[in-house]
């Protein structure tokens, strides 16, 4: 956190020294994450690549031609509803704010975004993945993310026409909005295509015994070619752990709640096999946006990004900075519309263009393997649009 | 009768003097401080509620979040733009998806709903004592969020209901205050009050003066449920938010914490430690911002609980209330000295 303050302040007083006619301007940047409690594994790493953009934009100068500078004010909401509400008043009463980035799961930015629509400022979410987000909120609201719809019609495609499963059980997180909508996704998709459900099962956040659903998938006659786990990384693991130790062989498939090192180290490389999950495309990809900023983070905080929230928040904070230069203006009514008219960013996750009616941005998903505890990047799926 | 009087003028200079406070308050600071105020206020209403139950009356409850929940949604579903129910709530009965009140009736009926709530669940968890009262209690929140989590055609489900009409302000949060101090005050005073510090101090005791012990713990536990459902409609409508886990057991704690540091019994107390409490957190957070080290807030907030708890176990004001604010015995009427030296006797011994 220090030396990137420090790198950011060498960097504005290094343009500003060049460009020392031109009058020079600090724009404020709230990122309102959840640094603290249950949501913090997901959230602290979305905040460490939005500092680490702003950082490196800042050193090369800032935007409009070094006229603006960056500053990402990180506020931590506890995983807590009503601390974002207050951080959310509390951002919109800073200084030059032209923007909110912030959250990995729609409940949150329901509680905030609202407030920004109300105020006329935008809000970019770096992770939440619900596909009604930006109908619920209004127009300010932009989504860095694929859609849930995405993420379980490509893992659904991938089963069918790939893996060649046409027999599928269904298991859920019951206590999730994020982990009920992938399922219901899924299999509107995959009984669309023509396949068949067999069963529906479920458990909650924090259980750690999967023996019941087991024997009930065991119990199915004949067995299933396979099962779909909606389940976020903490149940994760602990499910394949449980499913191989059973002696089910037949394909897991799952969204980006499995996108976690957790699924290999859990169960161990003898049984993290035939694990099949579509997440955000950055994992082997060798796009040179890519390999950019895995090295800057590698440099900046000494390990690699912990899981694809870390390259969200830094392509939520690449939005906000290619709005500003494309509106020419840090009014943040312009910087709405620019953000609106995006078009072919290419961001680290991949191309986003606000080109849809939901204005939900038809992102590639790629679809992971694991097999001897392994993440292999299988193809990347491209919503019907792209195409 | 002066004592009565002087009480009544205090009352309403006080009152007074806060309606200023909030007039200055609304005309000069920003939305932030506002939003900050009116939180600190929901806390004063939510722990002097809960000091009628774990203050005075010796039970201990966690389930205060639980009838916020049950007030809150009653509320939010009945304030909610008829437009938008159709869709969102689907399983809504015509009569009610119509429906789009005003906030006063939604949070009465809401702090109405709570009670009954707090009625129902009285009647088996109240038999039960400490430890296992309080694993009861915290046991309502999650039954509450099970219902809540499965009422998906209700209430949205896990994903929660958004698009709250934000209908709170600081006028609404300051009325609601000075009617649940002014409630909870004439409790406290009053021989229903008496019964339930009696209860306190010994239930045996108490039972063989003639208390009814079941009904006063019924009240207790059911008057701080309004105030609490009524406080969660508040809640739901400054958020705009609300979904299963918004209250949860961590508030409860909080709640419990408030009440402890006041000092067991005592409104006044409870009260400034639900402001100071507030005021520490957020006080904070520009520092947790500046030196990146965040969580401090909650380390300090635990820090200064356990110094409480070491060096002034009583807490604040221990069961009594600031000295300026009690009426003095010697200008009353003589059966109000007797009541009164019941008081100090009580309170004495609950400062022990």
């Amino acid at each position: 956190m220090r030396t990137l303050k420090t790198i950011a302040a060498a960097g504005a007083l290094a343009t500003g020294l060049g460009a020392a006619a031109e009058a020079q301007e600090t724009v404020t940047i709230a990122a309102l994450y959840n640094l603290t409690g249950g949501m913090s594994s997901i959230d602290a790493p979305a905040l460490n690549g939005a500092l680490l953009h702003a950082a490196l934009i800042n050193e090369a100068g800032g935007l409009l031609d070094g006229t603006v500078m960056l500053e990402v004010v990180g506020i931590d909401t506890k995983t807590d509803q009503q601390e974002t509400a207050t951080a959310a008043q509390q951002a919109l009463s800073m200084d030059n704010l032209v923007a909110g980035i912030g959250y990995g799961d729609t409940t949150f930015v329901l509680a905030a975004a609202p407030a920004f629509q109300e105020a006329g400022i935008p809000f970019v979410t770096s992770g939440a993945t619900h596909p009604m987000l930006p109908t619920w909120v209004g127009d300010h609201m932009f989504m860095t993310a694929f859609g849930d719809d995405d993420q379980s019609y490509a893992i659904a495609d991938y089963a069918y026409d790939t893996l060649g499963l046409r027999r599928v059980a269904v298991w859920t997180d019951d206590s999730m909005d994020f982990t009920r909508a992938l399922s219901t996704f899924f299999r509107e998709r995959f009984v669309e295509r023509g396949g068949e459900l067999v069963g529906d099962d479920f458990f909650m956040m924090g259980d750690t015994d999967f023996s019941a659903q087991i024997a009930r998938l065991q119990a199915i006659d004949p067995a299933p070619d396979g099962v779909f786990v909606s389940a976020i990384p903490g149940e994760a693991g602990l499910s394949v752990k449980q499913i191989r130790e059973a002696g089910i062989t037949y394909p897991i498939v799952s969204g980006d709640g499995f996108d976690t090192e957790l699924v290999s180290t859990v169960p161990g490389p003898d049984l993290a096999n035939d694990v099949f999950f579509s997440s955000h495309t950055y994992r082997a990809d060798d796009r040179q946006v890519v390999s950019d900023f895995v090295a800057a983070y590698e440099e900046e905080y000494g390990r690699p990004p912990e899981n694809a929230f870390s390259p969200l928040g830094y392509d939520a904070i690449g939005l906000v900075a290619e709005a500003i230069e494309a509106a020419g203006s840090t009014e943040p009514s312009a910087i709405r519309d620019a953000l609106a008219g995006i078009r072919d960013y290419e961001a680290v996750t991949g191309m986003i263009s606000y080109t849809r009616e939901t204005m939900v941005p038809p992102k590639p998903v790629a679809i992971i393997e694991v097999q001897g505890g392994e993440f292999t990047l299988l193809e990347t799926w491209f919503p019907d649009e792209v195409e | 009768m002066t004592g009565t009087t002087r009480g009544w003028l205090l009352a309403a200079g006080l009152t007074a003097l806060g309606a200023a406070a909030v007039w200055a308050a609304t005309a000069s600071l920003n939305n932030y401080l506002l939003t900050l105020i009116a939180f600190a206020g929901i806390n004063v209403m939510l722990a002097v509620s809960l000091s009628l139950s774990n203050g005075l009356t010796g039970l201990f409850s966690l389930g205060h979040p639980a009838f916020m929940m049950v007030g809150g949604y009653i509320a939010a579903i009945l304030t909610f733009p008829a437009n938008r129910k159709g869709f969102m709530l689907p399983d809504l009965p015509e009569w009610l998806a119509a429906q789009q009140w005003p906030l006063l009736p939604a949070l009465l009926v809401g702090g109405a709903v709570a009670g009954l709530a707090a009625i129902m669940a009285g009647f088996p968890v109240l038999r039960l004592r400490g430890h296992y009262l309080a694993v009861a209690t915290l046991g309502l929140i999650f039954i509450l969020r099970a219902v809540v989590n499965n009422l998906d055609g209700y209430t949205r489900g896990a994903l929660g209901l958004s698009g709250i009409p934000k209908l709170t302000d600081l006028w609404w949060v300051y009325a609601w205050v000075v009617i649940t101090l002014f409630v909870c005050w004439r409790i406290k005073h009053s021989s229903l009050g008496r019964t339930m510090m009696a209860m306190r101090e010994n239930e045996m005791a108490a039972a063989c003066m003639g208390v009814p012990l079941a009904r006063t713990r019924l009240m207790a536990f059911a008057i701080g449920a309004v105030f609490a459902g009524i406080a969660g409609g508040l809640w739901a409508h400054l958020v705009t938010n609300l979904t299963p886990t918004s209250l949860g057991v961590f508030l409860a704690f909080q709640l419990v914490v408030m009440v402890v540091l006041g000092g067991q019994g005592s409104l006044a107390g409870a009260a400034l430690a639900a402001i100071g409490l507030s005021a520490i957190a957020n006080l904070l957070r520009p520092v947790e911002q500046s030196t990146g080290i965040y969580g401090m807030t909650q380390i300090v907030v635990a820090l200064v609980l356990i110094g409480v708890l070491i060096f002034r176990p009583q807490g604040l004001f221990g069961s009594r209330e600031p000295g300026v604010l009690m009426r003095r015995p010697e200008s009353s009427a003589p059966s109000r000295t007797a009541a009164s030296t019941q008081t100090t006797h009580l309170e004495q011994r609950g400062s022990t």
